[in-house]
């Protein structure tokens, strides 16, 4: 397997973000003075009911959108712009559909001076990765949300970012696909230690695979509790200890309401 | 994944021989109506100048073939569509592309063009004949107007229409603007080109056998069949509806094939 050496990683730090989006004249405030701080390697999880603004927070963080206030510091560079160090999945694949899986994940690379030789080398290892082998030449229609995922996991990757932000990148996908994905990150993860920020609606994904979950409440969006996962990796589903975590998460974000 | 269940899905000879069979099809209404023709023309001298016999036509198509008529005109209709999707779907395609990308052409050209777009082609032949005389310039404009708009039309929505979501794939892998358009806008827009340009190769065709029937001079699928209507000749003017049929279809179907081939990653559903 490719990449044995741990790619970069970077620290993120976020202070006092806010967010509004003007709607009729009217300001909706999307984010309220959000503060966290995302160690270097670390995986984060981010649960919270819809409408928290943990979708917009991602996007901020991505670059994609640069309008708030507060900081967003990569390694103490302020972010403003969209930037290979940080890269971004979607609950759906995005994928161009005219472009073969290899081409989509050599994508990545549109704007950067590799040598050709490299560059091939990067994107087939990367195909190898995430178990698409054998599908280079497969355009998007042909392939299944599980296998369009992976090709977009991959394309993720393919630029080496310090940072992999996930809105919630398992959403789309049925049951048995999503536990499968989940390994696979998490093997992704500690093959290359990179910082990762996952955005979820899935308490128990969030709680797997998170070295911390930041628990969001709505209107506005705000952190309510940050709770630790002091679990090593790769984990067990059954720990009780996980299942604790997950019950915990659960109450919290349901205001202790049985559901 | 299981394959052992998997049935063989191979065709057998019976499926090739059915689905010969399917493609036939087809043929029974022209058959039939063949038939209906042939016996239509026997039942009186009246009835064989309206309904020339078959053989009649066989031996004009021959003749004509042999004299130079047919390839004289069929090259010279054929010849006149090309020049017309040439020029009219060139700057179909341009004028689609500059509205598209440039507001104040948006805003300035797209009212006209949908006015305009609203008279019917024929309804421009007295002012063009006025304008531009009887000849082939006239012909060559009709023609190229029948390439124009679908052109126009389809290459504005098509690029109007990119995906969001493929955007910003382009601004996360931070594509240059060159790098945007020839990777995310060119070919999101393709397939709606692609429709324009069908269109333009059916409308061309259809518009050229029509401006050399209202226009005269000049060789031409349409010429013949006027002439051969002048002279009371039934199977000439049999002869030229056939030949125009047959080659709509074979060029409808080549352009096709094509547009199959350069959108093979569409989802078709």
């Amino acid at each position: 397997m490719a990449f044995e050496t741990p790619s970069p990683t970077a620290k993120l730090s976020i202070q006092s973000l806010s967010k509004n989006y003007v709607i009729d004249q009217k300001a909706l405030r999307v984010l309220l003075n959000i503060d966290l701080d995302v160690h270097e390697g670390e995986f984060v999880s981010i649960v919270g009911r819809s409408g928290c603004g943990k979708s917009t927070l991602l996007r901020l963080v991505s670059g994609l959108e640069n309008d708030y206030s507060g900081t967003i510091q990569l390694d103490g560079k302020v972010i403003n712009a969209p930037s290979l160090d940080r890269g971004m999945i979607f609950q759906d694949p995005s994928l161009l559909p005219w472009m073969t899986v290899r081409e989509n994940v050599a994508f990545a690379l549109v704007n950067q001076n590799i040598p050709k030789a490299e560059k091939d080398k990067r994107v087939l290892d990367l195909i190898d990765l995430v178990g698409l082998k054998g599908f280079e030449s497969a355009y998007p229609k042909e392939l299944s949300g599980g296998m369009a995922q992976r090709a977009a996991i991959a394309r993720a990757l393919v630029s080496q970012p310090k940072v992999l932000l996930l809105d919630e990148p398992l959403g789309a996908l049925d049951a048995l696909t999503r536990l499968r994905l989940q390994n696979e990150l998490q093997r992704i993860w500690l093959q290359h230690r990179m910082t990762m920020i996952m955005v979820t609606h899935d308490v128990e994904e969030a709680v797997y695979l998170g070295d911390r979950v930041v628990i969001m409440d709505p209107e506005p969006g705000r952190i309510r509790r940050i709770v630790d996962v002091p679990l090593p990796h790769p984990r067990d589903r059954a720990s009780p200890v996980l299942h604790a975590i997950r019950d915990e998460v659960l109450k919290d974000l349901t205001n202790g309401v049985v559901i | 994944m299981n394959t052992a269940v998997l049935t063989d899905i191979r065709p057998t000879t019976g499926d090739r021989i059915t689905k010969f069979a399917l493609g036939l099809r087809g043929f029974v209404i022209p058959v039939l109506a063949l038939v209906a023709w042939q016996l239509a023309s026997q039942q009186g001298a009246v009835q064989a100048y309206v309904f020339v016999p078959l053989d009649g036509v066989f031996k004009s198509l021959i003749e004509h073939f042999a004299d130079g008529e047919i390839p004289i005109n069929w090259l010279a209709s054929l010849g006149r569509t090309a020049s017309g999707f040439a020029i009219g779907g060139l700057l179909g395609v341009s004028l689609g592309a500059l509205m598209a990308t440039f507001r104040p052409v948006d805003v300035l050209v797209n009212p006209i063009y949908q006015a305009v777009r609203q008279v019917p082609l024929l309804g421009y032949i007295p002012l063009i004949s006025l304008w531009f005389g009887n000849g082939e310039p006239s012909k060559l404009l009709i023609i190229s107007l029948a390439a124009f708009y679908p052109t126009v039309l389809n290459t504005y929505e098509g690029l109007k229409h990119i995906d969001a979501r493929h955007v910003a794939v382009g601004r996360i892998f931070l594509a240059s603007r060159w790098q945007t358009f020839r990777h995310i806008v060119l070919p999101g827009a393709l397939p709606s080109v692609f429709t324009g340009l069908m269109q333009a190769v059916a409308f061309t065709w259809l518009s050229s056998v029509g401006s050399e029937l209202f226009f005269n001079p000049g060789p031409g699928l349409g010429n013949m069949m006027a002439n051969g209507q002048a002279a009371f000749r039934m199977e000439v003017v049999l002869l030229a509806v056939i030949i125009i049929g047959v080659t709509g279809y074979v060029t409808n179907l080549i352009v096709s094939k094509i547009a199959d081939r350069v959108l093979r990653w569409r989802n078709v559903r």
